[in-house]
């Protein structure tokens, strides 16, 4: 049975619906929970105008279950029906553990303000009298949809942002687990040094980096990629290769720097960036020797806690200028005190109180001086960041290398024995190399040299002798021979500076000379020997003179010139200089050859 | 932070007001790529005069206009350096990248 009111209603409602709204693209499923036919029959035709779906419950209890089977948008429900009433009803589905925001719009024919109030105490949205215009019910369902499709696009949005935080946590356990093993190196467990890295997010954006470099001379890096988190420690990561490699073949630092830029600077866009500093502490000649480009100073200080030494950034970061422009031109300084080199992040001096003042450069000196021994030094240093920060979160990655630069009285090199060579494994092996002024210019000989000779099993164990021995005879044929520098000039006060300044500007002007190298790997009676010669083009020096009486060169002289040809003698079994001085030859033991096990036993089946 | 931009004969001077740090990308990139459209600007000035905080994500846009400007044949310098700012851009060594005026 149809009412006819209602009938007549529906037909003007439909002349008055315009065509944009008589179907809401967002389409509702609605609950009608009505025990009365024909108010159920008025909200199914309003409801399925505009273009929703519905379904029917005809008391509280089935209210209930439907709500629960059909998860609908939207509820419209009847007060007075059979069994539980709508109020009820209405109470226990609120009851329900509920993951959307459902509205229920009580529709009752009780229209007292107490009915109305204990209909929206239950846990209704709002109250329609009946009987209501179908004028009314549509905008009453069209202002619901309006709402159910905000709350619903929330929703997404919360969803999506859910799923966005998972995978970023995802990303970011993947991105401390690479990090931590890409940076986890034996080096930076070297007895020297201490480090700490405070990360201001998961997991932090600077980089530290240590390793030997052949000759037993320390190498450092601390980088500090623009940003943090994973995006910042991303553009360091390329860093660690370039920079152990290196190290371990020997390059002087200027070239680590140059190949970092030129790594960055090809793989990151324009606006990221990684400052650096770059550090070699060479115990042996006493220089600490550093690049640094936009990080705070790197600092040395003295047992008093004074700063002797400081190396302020000289450079852009890293990853900004084109190879043609970019300077690895470092700054080497000789100490002549033990004490502490520091290199550090901006998040350091950066890092701010509640006031918002920043630690400073000489906050951090101020720390540090507080102790004269290394430990308590560091440990000043952690607790004093600790204290300033106030236990607020540091904004920026905090970092922090220091090293315990000793001076050692005797520089004596103990190098493990060699192992034996089989005399069946072992091949004579010669290589003659020339270089020119215009590569000399350039080419980092040494270590070049030194990655063809090590090549060969029976050499790899020999690295770091054969570093110092060709670094020695390398740079006496260069610097005097070549470029007629005088060692002497190192003996004055900040003479060592002048030296490796002149060194490089005569390097750059250099258009002649040339050098020659010739090794031959061989055997020798029962060892294996390999036989170095340099010569130069240069005028060569009086090498009688000069070197005739090694036990006349006191201990300071021999700090400053003589130790080098020193140092020599005492890794190999013969040097000989001849020509006008200009020609070395040394002979380096490699190792005792021995019979092999299968020529032993031969031998005795032969008996 | 605020930018007032300022054409003048040629020159586009972008004048910052307050923080300039990873939330004032989008407002910096207007701001200057506007100059770097207009045929009549030859040279951008960045103004830090009233700049309290400076991030690396700024220099970051400050090399980002310089690439730009440099494909787009402009010249692009930095002026009223102060305090903290001109301690940050002394450190990155920007005045090896940048023309500094005062």
């Amino acid at each position: 049975m149809v009412d006819p009111l209602t009938q007549t209603d529906l037909r003007q409602s439909s002349s008055l619906l315009n065509p944009g709204e008589s179907v809401s693209t967002f389409s509702l499923k609605i609950l009608i929970a009505d025990d009365t036919p024909i108010n159920v029959k008025q909200l199914e035709v309003v409801a399925a105008r505009l273009g929703h779906r519905t379904v029917v419950a005809y008391d509280g209890a089935a209210a209930l279950a439907a709500f629960q089977a059909e998860a609908p948008d939207l509820v419209f429900m009847d007060i007075m029906m059979p069994g539980m009433d709508g109020i009820s009803a209405v109470r226990k589905i609120r009851e329900l553990p509920a993951e959307k925001w459902t509205p229920i719009i009580f529709y009752s024919a009780l229209d007292r303000m107490q009915d109305i109030v204990s209909g929206l105490e239950a846990g209704g949205d709002d109250y329609l009298a009946k009987p209501a215009s179908t004028q009314l019910l549509k905008a009453k369902i069209n202002s619901y949809a309006r709402q159910i499709a905000l709350q619903s696009k929330l929703q997404d949005y919360a969803e999506e942002l859910a799923r966005w935080r998972e995978d970023s946590e995802e990303q970011t356990r993947l991105g401390a687990h690479v990090m931590a093993r890409l940076t986890d190196a034996a080096g930076l467990r070297d007895p020297m040094l201490r480090s700490f890295n405070l990360p201001a997010e998961t997991f932090s954006g600077d980089l530290l980096c240590a390793a030997r470099a052949p000759g037993d001379v320390l190498n450092l890096l601390l980088a500090d990629a623009a940003g943090h988190g994973l995006a910042a420690a991303l553009s360091a990561m390329p860093l660690t290769q370039a920079f152990y490699s290196m190290t371990a073949k020997g390059f002087p630092l200027a070239s680590i720097a140059e190949e970092l830029n030129r790594k960055l600077k090809a793989i990151l866009p324009a606006d990221r960036f990684v400052a650096a500093t770059l550090a070699s502490v060479d115990v042996r000649n006493r220089t600490v020797e550093v690049w640094n480009g936009g990080n705070p100073d790197a600092l040395f200080l003295n047992v008093h806690g004074e700063v002797a030494m400081r190396w302020p950034s000289r450079h852009p970061p890293l990853g900004i200028l084109p190879e043609s422009v970019f300077s690895g031109v470092s700054e080497t300084v000789v100490f002549q005190e033990p004490g502490d080199l520091i290199l550090s992040s901006d998040g350091l001096t950066e890092a701010e109180n509640q006031a918002g003042a920043w630690l400073g450069i000489n906050g951090v000196i101020d720390l540090l001086g507080g102790s004269r021994e290394t430990d308590a030094r560091f440990k000043g240093l952690l607790d004093g960041v600790d204290q300033h920060l106030q236990g607020e979160p540091a904004r920026d990655d905090i970092s922090c290398l220091m090293v315990a630069v000793p001076i050692e009285r005797r520089r004596e090199f103990r190098f493990s024995a060699p192992k034996l060579i089989n005399q069946s494994q072992f091949a004579e092996w010669r290589l003659d190399l020339s270089y020119s002024a215009q590569e000399l210019r350039y080419i980092d000989v040494v270590p070049a040299v030194l990655g063809l000779a090590t090549q060969l099993q029976a050499l790899k164990e020999h690295q770091g002798a054969l570093f110092l021995v060709l670094s020695e005879l390398f740079n006496n044929a260069l610097d005097h021979g070549l470029l007629g520098l005088d060692s002497i000039t190192k003996s004055w006060i900040g003479g060592f500076e002048i030296y490796m300044q002149q060194r490089a500007e005569r390097l750059a002007r250099l258009t002649e000379g040339r050098i020659d190298l010739s090794f031959l790997l061989h055997q020798d009676e029962a060892r294996a020997v390999l036989d170095i010669s340099l010569n130069d083009s240069g005028p060569g020096f009086d090498f009688n003179s000069r070197l005739g009486d090694q036990a006349a060169l006191s201990e300071s002289n021999d700090q400053v010139f003589g130790r080098g040809i020193g140092l020599v003698r005492s890794l190999c079994d013969q040097v000989i200089y001849s020509g006008t001085g200009n020609k070395v030859w040394c002979r380096y033991v490699v190792s005792d050859l021995v019979q092999d096990q299968v020529g032993a036993s031969a031998d005795l089946t032969g008996l | 932070m605020q930018i007032t931009l300022d054409v003048t004969a040629g020159k586009a001077v972008l004048s910052l007001d307050g923080r300039f740090d990873f939330h004032s990308h989008r407002d910096f990139r207007t701001a200057y790529e506007g100059a770097l459209a207009d045929p009549a600007v030859r040279e951008i000035v960045i103004n830090f005069q009233k700049v309290d905080y400076l991030d690396s994500s700024a220099l970051g846009m400050l090399l980002l206009l310089r690439e730009k400007s440099e494909s787009a044949g402009k010249a692009v310098s930095l002026s009223g350096l102060q305090g903290m700012v001109k301690q940050v851009l002394e450190i990155a060594n920007f005045g090896k990248l940048f023309a500094v005026h005062g």
